[in-house]
């Protein structure tokens, strides 16, 4: 069953005046299975002027994030986001629940898949022994029985994998890329 | 103003005029005029011999040379004039002479009355309300652009290749929750795979990685992980449990896949 569950980590970067995305699709061992990234999208001034303080969410979300989406041969079970994009007013997509991970501060939990609800959106999670809980924080769109069911998967993917790394995996690989193109 | 003031110099003229209408007019016997009351001495030529140097000042001479210089000395013609008007005014002139103002004399007049009502002049005429033209030009249509702000959706592209560059962190599964039984087989095919005695190994963990295409393998002791470097042969190959293990005499790392039971 862990071997069919699929985690897409989503990130966006700035670099200079150019936007440019990835989306890592890997396994519950954190093994990549796919990796699709966007060319640097560079707004026009008009387009800067005319979008505003939207520009950055309506390119990240509306254009990047569905641009990826749609070269994914087989829909992920989660997707999952860093904490500063979601918190960005992130809306999410029906299809996929959007979550964001975090490592947290907190103590651990008693034992190992122990889940305690924080808030409508986050949890924590104990996925290993004496280490803190991962926190997951939903997107809006996600409902509690859909965060039910993507708390099992997280359980059952962050035995094998630690569920942070993907993002800076995916971090390094885009600025690698500008790099390249640079 | 000006018009009362007129008609009152009018009325002072009539008045006048009406009062010296009716003085008598007295000729009287002129005196003749007599000249030769005081004889004028005769001009009288002294000639004196001999040129004289005129002493007039040199200022003059000076003058006087510029002016001769421009036209010639006209000759002088001599002219007799007579004055006969002197004898004519003498004969026609009438001196008037004008009897004293007496009392009872003078007669009354009756002076005409001002006018009541004066025609007022310069009447402030209302301004005229300004005639209306139309000049201006209306303005042109401006051509119409349109400026897209829809923002491109970029291409995607396949990235994997730099994907599989990259390390990929696995984490070592928890051997404590594993059943005795399966642990004591992984144990087994350990000694057997590695060839070293069971007492000198010491297990670093369990990591579940594909069986192909793993082109390097480091192991990170302080998050209890291994650091591997995949190839494209790994993506389809199935992960297997793997044991990673180190020599306790020499410290030397050793590993092995087994099998599931």
């Amino acid at each position: 069953m862990a071997e069919s569950i699929k985690l897409a980590y989503f990130m966006a970067v700035k670099e200079g005046a150019s936007y440019l995305g990835g989306l890592l699709v890997t396994d519950t061992s954190g093994i990549p299975l796919d990796f699709r990234y966007t060319e640097p999208i560079t707004p026009t001034r008009l387009q800067s002027i005319l979008y505003g303080k939207s520009l950055e969410p309506h390119l990240k979300e509306e254009v990047i994030q569905k641009t990826l989406l749609k070269e994914l041969k087989t829909p992920p079970d989660l997707f999952i986001l860093s904490a500063t994009e979601l918190a960005g007013g992130w809306s999410g997509d029906a299809k996929y629940p959007v979550l964001a991970v975090q490592k947290s501060q907190e103590s651990p939990l008693g034992r190992v898949g122990e889940v305690f609800r924080a808030g409508p959106r986050e949890v924590l999670i104990q996925l290993a022994d004496g280490a803190a809980p991962l926190r997951a924080i939903f997107a809006a769109s996600v409902d509690p029985a859909a965060q039910e069911q993507a708390v099992v998967k997280l359980v059952e993917a962050g035995y094998h994998m630690d569920l942070t790394e993907p993002l800076e995996r995916v971090t390094a690989a885009l600025q690698s890329l500008v790099v390249k193109e640079a | 103003m000006f018009g009362r003031m007129k008609d009152a110099m009018a009325d002072a003229a009539e008045t006048l005029r009406q009062a010296f209408a009716g003085l008598k007019v007295v000729q009287v016997e002129a005196e003749p005029f007599s000249l030769g009351l005081q004889a004028a001495p005769l001009l009288l030529a002294e000639p004196r011999a001999g040129l004289q140097v005129p002493e007039a000042p040199l200022r003059i001479l000076q003058l006087l040379r510029e002016a001769a210089q421009g036209r010639d000395m006209e000759p002088f013609l001599a002219k007799v004039v007579g004055e006969a008007g002197w004898a004519s005014w003498g004969a026609e002139a009438e001196v008037v002479r004008m009897e004293p103002l007496e009392s009872g004399r003078a007669t009354r007049m009756a002076v005409p009355p001002l006018p009541r009502k004066v025609q007022a002049l310069g009447r402030h005429e209302p301004l005229a309300p300004p005639a209306t033209r139309r000049a201006a030009e209306s303005l042109a249509r401006p051509a119409l652009r349109r400026a897209d702000p829809t923002l491109p959706a970029g291409l995607a592209l396949a990235g994997l290749d730099t994907m599989l560059s990259l390390a990929v962190p696995i984490q070592a599964e928890n051997t404590q929750h594993l059943p005795k039984g399966m642990w004591m087989r992984y144990s087994l095919q350990l000694v057997r795979g590695t060839g070293e005695n069971v007492r000198n190994l010491e297990v670093l963990g369990l990591f579940r990685i594909p069986r192909k295409g793993v082109a390097d393998l480091r192991h990170d002791p302080k998050q209890g992980r291994i650091l591997v470097r995949l190839e494209a042969a790994a993506l389809k190959a199935p992960r297997a449990p793997f044991i990673l293990a180190r020599r306790k005499d020499d410290g030397g790392l050793v590993s092995c896949f087994v099998e599931d039971p």
